[in-house]
């Protein structure tokens, strides 16, 4: 059995890739892509460690997390059809109005 | 009734008379009613008050001393104090004396004769209640600043009656130039108020009592005549050092009050009030009670030669300032204000030899004799429409004849006609100043026959150029106005008034005070009745160890020199106007404007330019200290710095909000790894 650190250690690149993702990109939907990544790093790290305990609580803890995960994409993406709509533009930069 | 509640209502009768007429609104909704009412009870109160002095008369001198003590309240006690605080005390009390009843009929009665003139004058006057209302209180005032027993009721009194004449000089307010001259005399009035309140704290400090008189002997005058030196109420001498301060600081507030230099500068500008004002308040009475208060502290002024000393120049001084002003004024008004402020430094000289009942004299002559030129002024400036200015009059005999006739009266009264009232009294105060105390009698002397001489002069003057010089106004208009006298009024939007030869009301008064101006001095003066009747009320020069000097001439040599003195002015105007009579001016109007004499005397002796450069600029000039380098530089630089301070402190901050979403994010990032790198650490110990 392949040991639980493998995974973590998994989940961890995984987290920190999303991690430098969010940060480095202008994409919006690059942002949502790496959010996502960030998430199953940590559904992942829930399942291994569950399995690791022999317990349930981890696997039910990811099936809320995809549902809260897949709600969220779809207001994010909601969010950024209206944004695009109103300026042909989704360039997370120039988004910078609350600054002024 | 008792001659003590009998007194109060003195007092009181004008204060009902005052409420009567601030309130008549709410009694009557018709507007000629209410006017009817006020002209009838206004004066009425006041001729009651006058009925009632006139009763006390000979109750006074069956009281001990003289002196009725009575509370304000009737029925009240005695020892009611007003205000108690501490040591101090204060009381409702009133003082009836010889000097207070004298001034007490002076003021009502002349007050009275000018209330009924005031009916006339007025009448077609919207606002008759306001002036009627202002008149009685001023009455009342007047009567609590002569008749009160104690400094703080005479200083009621004293800002009550500078109260009511700032209100009656701006009277017709809605000009500007009326009410800025109710703010000048009130406002120089001021600074005389501070000198005298200042006075009555170093009486209270001195003394320890702000009474005159008290039925113990602990009043502060009765305590100055304690034999041996003024005494406090316990007992300890009283410096004369002290005594000499007191008295100082409390002519400074006569010297407001009484238009003397260097604070004369209000009373001509105060003859912008409605005519009445000008002669009860300006002439006979207010401007009075700086020789009343004199008078009144006689006690202790008689004990400080040094003060007494400063009087009698103070008011030689001013009297000839007045009388040489007074010779180029060109309104007929300020030429009586003048020749007013000329004879208050009269009176002035005689408190200041210590001739206290000659100064009272010339104040009651003078309430006659100036009443009535001010009254016949007025009955001059009535009938022309509201002008003032003498070079548009003359010819006026014709037209005027009764005016003429007490107006020449009047004029020969002040000028020292002999027989006249203005003749006794006026001797009476060269007399006394000949025999100066000080030693300087000769220069007083001279000094107050001097302004005789060009008081005859000027006052002559201002007859012929109104009365016997060739008329100067629009003839036709003044045609119609006489044509038109008798039958109907024509009504004229300037001034205030109709043309029509005055009204009956106004008449009488004048004939009564002309009587009495002829009349009151050969009656009293000579006679020696006034003085003996004043004599209770007045300290004795012996009780500061002051002699007068012994006489210079005989009395009947004094009688002819005062008697030429006035006939040479009356004769030098007779000459000079005669040469003159068609244009009523002695030099014409271009050469008057180079003559450097002619200039000083209409820029009153440069007080006015003075008092403007000094206190009016030198102020503006602080004042723009404080705005521009205290105001501006210090204070509001303070503030503006702090708030700078604020401001780049916060566009520091700002410039972590960049707007970017990812710094955010990195920010966040750092905080939850510093957060787990917390609970990490944590959870390894």
């Amino acid at each position: 059995m392949v040991p639980a650190s493998n995974y973590l250690i998994l989940s961890a690149v995984l987290f920190t890739i999303g991690v430098v993702g969010v940060l480095i990109r202008r994409n919006p939907i690059q942002i949502f892509m790496c959010v996502e990544l960030m998430l199953n790093a940590a559904n992942l790290s829930f399942i291994a460690l569950g399995r690791h305990f022999g317990q349930m609580n981890g696997q039910m803890y990811v099936i809320f997390s995809m549902a809260v995960a897949a709600a969220e994409v779809s207001v994010g993406l909601g969010i950024i059809v209206a944004i695009f709509r109103q300026r042909q533009n989704i360039d997370i930069d120039v988004m910078n109005q609350m600054q002024k | 009734m008792s001659s003590g509640s009998l007194a109060s209502w003195i007092i009181l009768l004008p204060l009902t008379g005052f409420l009567f007429s601030a309130f008549s609104g709410f009694l009557f909704s018709n507007r000629k009613a209410q006017n009817r009412a006020v002209s009838l009870v206004a004066p009425g109160v006041v001729i009651l008050s006058f009925l009632f002095s006139l009763f006390l008369l000979p109750h006074l001198s069956e009281a001990p001393g003289s002196r009725i003590l009575t509370p304000l309240i009737p029925g009240t006690s005695l020892m009611q104090p007003w205000i108690k605080m501490g040591g101090f005390q204060a009381d409702f009390t009133l003082l009836l004396d010889p000097l207070s009843l004298l001034m007490a009929l002076i003021v009502t009665g002349v007050g009275g004769l000018i209330h009924i003139y005031a009916i006339g004058y007025m009448a077609e006057d919207e606002e008759q209640p306001r002036f009627f209302t202002y008149f009685n209180l001023f009455i009342f005032t007047m009567l609590l600043l002569v008749m009160g027993d104690n400094f703080l009721m005479m200083f009621v009194g004293w800002e009550g009656v500078g109260l009511c004449s700032y209100l009656l000089i701006g009277f017709w307010y809605r000009d500007a130039e009326n009410a800025k001259a109710g703010n000048k005399a009130f406002i120089v009035n001021r600074i005389g108020d501070l000198g005298f309140s200042l006075g009555i704290m170093a009486a209270w400090s001195y003394f320890g009592t702000v009474s005159f008189f008290t039925p113990h002997g602990h009043g502060v005058m009765d305590l100055a005549r304690h034999a041996g030196g003024a005494v406090d109420v316990m007992g300890h001498l009283v410096p004369g050092s002290a005594i000499t301060m007191i008295c100082l600081l409390l002519f400074a507030g006569a010297v407001g009050k009484s238009a003397q230099i260097p604070l004369f500068v209000w009373l001509p500008d105060a003859m912008a009030g409605p005519t009445p004002v000008s002669a009860l308040i300006h002439a006979a009475t207010m401007v009075t009670a700086g020789v009343v208060m004199l008078t009144r502290c006689s006690w202790l002024f008689v004990q400080s030669a040094a003060a007494l000393h400063v009087i009698a120049w103070v008011g030689a001084i001013t009297a000839v300032l007045g009388a040489t002003v007074g010779l180029v004024q060109t309104d007929i008004k300020k030429v009586l204000a003048f020749s007013t402020v000329s004879q208050l430094g009269y009176m002035f000289i005689a408190c200041g030899v210590g001739a206290f009942s000659a100064g009272m004299f010339h104040v009651l002559t003078h309430a006659f004799f100036k009443g009535l030129l001010f009254l016949g002024a007025g009955a001059v400036i009535h009938s022309m429409l509201g002008e003032q200015d003498m070079r548009k009059m003359g010819g006026l005999k014709k037209l005027l004849p009764s005016v003429w006739s007490v107006m020449i009266i009047g004029t020969y009264t002040i000028a020292g006609i002999p027989l006249l009232s203005g003749f006794w009294s006026k001797d009476a105060i060269l007399e006394a100043a000949s025999r100066s105390f000080y030693g300087d009698g000769t220069i007083l002397y001279l000094i107050g026959l001097g302004s005789a001489f060009i008081t005859a002069f000027y006052m002559n003057r201002l007859m012929w150029k109104t009365f016997y010089t060739q008329p100067r106004f629009n003839d036709g208009e003044l045609t119609r106005k006489i044509h038109s006298n008798s039958d109907e009024e024509i009504s004229v939007s300037q001034g205030h008034g109709h043309v029509h030869p005055s009204p009956s009301s106004m008449m009488w008064p004048l004939y009564a005070l002309a009587s009495l101006s002829v009349l009151a001095g050969i009656l009293l003066g000579p006679t020696g009745i006034f003085e003996k009747f004043l004599l209770p009320s007045i300290a004795p020069l012996s009780l500061g160890n002051l002699h007068q000097a012994a006489e210079m001439f005989p009395p009947w040599a004094g009688y002819l020199f005062s008697s030429l003195t006035a006939f040479a002015g009356i004769g030098a105007a007779y000459y000079l106007y005669q040469q003159h009579i068609q244009t009523g001016e002695l030099i014409p109007e271009e050469r008057k404007l180079k003559n450097p004499v002619y200039i000083f005397l209409q820029a009153k002796w440069g007080f006015d330019a003075f008092y403007n450069l000094v206190f009016l600029r030198g102020g503006e000039q602080i004042a723009s200290f404080f705005r521009k380098v205290v105001e501006e530089d210090t204070i509001e630089g303070a503030e503006n710095g702090i708030t700078g301070l604020v401001g780049s402190l916060s566009n520091l901050g700002r410039q972590l909000q960049t707007g970017y979403v990812r710094n955010y994010a990195l920010v966040m990032l750092i905080g939850a790894v510093a957060l787990i790198a917390g609970l990490l650490a944590r959870l390894m110990h």
